[in-house]
Formats: C-alpha cells, structure tokens, sequence
C-alpha cells in the first residue's frame, strides 16, 4: 500500500453563517489521482486552500508527508514580469538559483507547449498561456503533492486533453494529484472522484 | 542567513522590475509631488513644504498598490519557502531607494527655484518623507488590506499633514512630522536635524512592526505543509 502523501479528517470551514465544509474527510496515496468534484459553493478550493496551508480550518486536521504544489484556479502572478522572472522568483524560494530554476521551469512549460523564451509579461499572455505557467510554478518544487485548482481553464481542447496525460505521468512518478474539476467526461481518467456535497446553508436567501 | 539575504534581493528585483515597467505610474509618481510645489510656488517658500511632504503621496501610494497588488502572489511565494518579512523587506529593499533618488530629483527641481539655505539638509528632509512613506503605505496595506480603503487612509493622514500648521499637536503626532522638520531646517539654514531624523527612523520602525503583526497571521502557513509552488 502506497503511504498517504494527504489525510485531511473531519475539516469543518464556516464562513460567517454559511457552512462551506462539513467534516470532511479524505486521503490520498502517492502516485494516485484524484479528481474532487462538486456543485458551486461545495468547498472546493476552500478545501484545496485548506490543504495548502494558506486558510486556516475550523475544526478538524490536515497533513501533508512532504512538499506540496498548488496551482491556485486564479493565477497568483506578477502582472508585469515574464515567465523566466517568475520562474526565478520562485525557484528562489524554493532554494534554487537561477540557472536550475530556468533549466528546470523550461523543461516544464516545454511539456505544456508553452512559448519558453518569449519576453511576454503575463498581462499580456492569454488565459491559457499564463494557466500553463500557473502550472509550471507548481511542479517547480518537484513536490509529492499536487493541489490544482481546475488548472486546465483557458486551455485549448488538445492541451486539456495533453493535461490528464500529464497527470497520469506524475501519478507514475508517485506524486499524489488532486483535481478540482467540473469536466465530467474526463472523470474516468481519474483514479478516483471525491464529490463534495452541497451545503443547504449556502443556498438560502 | 544568506539564503534569507538573497530571497529578499530577488523580491526587491522582482518588484523593481514590476513598478519600472509601468510608465504612465512612474511618471506619475514624479508629476503628483511636482504639481504640488509647482502650483503653491507663487507663495514663497511654503511650496517645498507642501511638494516635499507631499511625495509621501507618491511613495505611499506605490508602496500601497505594490503591497496590495501582489496579495495573491505573496501567498504562494510563502507556500514556496519564502518567509513574510522576507516579502516585506524585499520590497522595502527597493521601495526605499527608489523614492530616495525620486526625492533628488525632485529637491534638483526645487533648489534653484526656491534657493534653499542648506539644500543637503533639504535632501535630506525630502528623502525622509519618502523613506517614511514606504514603511507607512506597508502598515497600511497590512491593516487595510482593500485598494480603495487603503487609499482614502493614505490621502488622509498625508492630506491632515499638510493641512495643520506644523507646530500643531496633531502634526507632531503624524508620521511625517521630523521629515517636515528637516524640510524647514533646510531652507532656513538652521533647526533641528538628529532627533527629527531619530523620530522619523522610530516612525518607520514602528510602522514596520505594526506591518509585520498583520501580515504574520495572513500569510502564515497553518497545516503541516512544507516547500511546494
């Protein structure tokens, strides 16, 4: 049995009235994909934010066996830096210099089809180009879990489909994948769909 | 220590290259303190006061859209290894020069139209507006962390310093009253000069502190998580 890269147990989030996530609970082993569905408002990248580490729970416990890469469905970017800047900034923080974090971050958007070398800010790149790079900074850390946040929009059919490709490789390279998705006919290249339920407080007046 | 030294080089580049390339900001940044001094020159030498003080406008302002704009980044630059005051002083790493060399091209300005007693000393004064205004525009994107509320607290406290007359207790009060001081010690050639400085330098500190405590819980890491992107 593979060992859990996360267990998240009896997470509980309330905003304000409204319940978000109720006691949920998952695990994830390494080298399995999980997609994790759910309508609007089930808690999704709440719960995603949550195993990330960047919102706090209210109840419950997250944890995590190692890095974690998360890929936010907003792309947290610089408006006016490129690619490679980005790429340096946050191999930086992972401790690379500047040259791996280059070589690194190249060999990844490569794989996506991205335009590596092109000095275009990423205000000026177009949604799917700049979701590649959102991408590419996830995996920059090489690390053992991925928290993508429906990291595919703005994608073009082919790379879309090219993505769970790419998550079928990192599952073989034992990363552990979570997905948030809506595409319900690309579920079954999934190991596995989490649904989160609605919450009934969410939907009143 | 040096790996911290370093990640706060690359904030302080990353966010110089960010503000550099945004052209119409920059040279708006120059034109706000500017048509302040310009538009009260006819009124002696007041008009540096009012120019001077007003670059906290400039600086505070780019400080406040710089902090504010990058909220969403920040997060993940944490998430990547990189610690809050690493962030916050990356920025002010590029911040503070950036709107001390703005402030000697200003003071070059004023200087041989205003004919101050001690120009140094009124270099001196303008540059500690805007190395108070970066610490200060920080605060207060830490406490209010909106753009339009941000801004309003901005104008407000910068708009109070330059309203009340200098020697009023709400003026001692406000952040920008030693570097006010220096200002008028440099075009009368005589006043104050160290403790102005001191006070100023102890605002700036404080108001980085009082940062730090509102940014630390925002962009702590809060599960077992570790290096990722």
């Amino acid at each position: 049995m593979p060992p859990d890269e996360l267990v998240v147990e009896g997470v509980c989030k309330r905003y304000r009235r409204a319940t978000v996530l109720d006691r949920v609970s998952l695990s994830v082993t390494a080298g399995e994909v999980v997609a994790l569905t759910g309508e609007n408002g089930a808690g999704k990248s709440t719960l995603m934010r949550i195993c990330a580490g960047l919102l706090p729970a209210d109840a419950g416990e997250v944890r995590v066996a190692g890095a974690v890469g998360y890929c936010p469905q907003t792309p947290g970017l610089f408006e006016l830096l490129t690619a490679d800047e980005h790429l340096v900034m946050f191999g930086r923080g992972l401790g690379l210099g500047r040259a791996t974090a280059l070589r690194r971050g190249h060999d990844l958007l490569d794989e996506f089809g991205f335009p590596v070398g092109a000095r275009v800010v990423t205000a000026e790149m177009s949604g799917g180009t700049r979701q590649k790079l959102n991408l590419a900074i996830a995996l920059l850390g090489n690390p053992g879990l991925l928290l993508l946040d429906e990291p595919y929009q703005g994608f073009d059919r082919g790379t879309y489909v090219n993505f769970w490709d790419h998550c079928r490789a990192w599952s073989r390279q034992g990363k552990a994948v979570v997905v948030v998705t809506h595409m319900l006919a690309e579920l079954s290249r999934a190991d596995r769909v989490v649904e989160l339920p609605s919450h009934p407080s969410l939907e009143r007046p | 220590m040096r790996e911290s030294l370093s990640r706060m080089v690359i904030m302080a580049e990353m966010h110089g290259r960010d503000l550099v390339r945004r052209h119409i900001a920059i040279a708006l940044l120059v034109a706000l303190p500017m048509s302040f001094y310009l538009s009260s020159v006819g009124e002696g030498r007041d008009a540096v006061g009012t120019g001077g003080v007003a670059m906290a406008f400039a600086v505070g302002g780019a400080t406040v859209f710089s902090a504010l704009s990058s909220s969403e980044v920040d997060h993940r630059l944490v998430l990547s290894g990189y610690r809050p005051h690493e962030l916050l002083v990356g920025r002010l790493l590029f911040l503070c020069p950036f709107g001390i060399v703005l402030s000697g091209l200003f003071t070059a300005l004023m200087a041989p139209i205003s004919h101050p007693d001690n120009p140094g000393v009124l270099l001196l004064g303008v540059s500690a507006v805007a190395a108070i205004a970066v610490p200060f525009g920080i605060a207060v994107a830490a406490i209010v962390p909106r753009e339009l509320e941000a801004t309003l607290v901005l104008i407000g406290v910068v708009g109070i310093q330059l309203a009340v007359s200098h020697t009023s207790t709400v003026a001692k009060l406000l952040p920008f009253y030693g570097a006010r001081l220096l200002i008028d010690t440099g075009l009368a050639g005589h006043g104050p000069i160290l403790w102005p400085l001191i006070e100023g330098a102890m605002y700036a500190v404080a108001l980085l502190a009082l940062a730090r405590v509102f940014i630390g819980p925002r962009l702590s890491i809060r599960t077992a998580a570790r290096r990722g992107g």
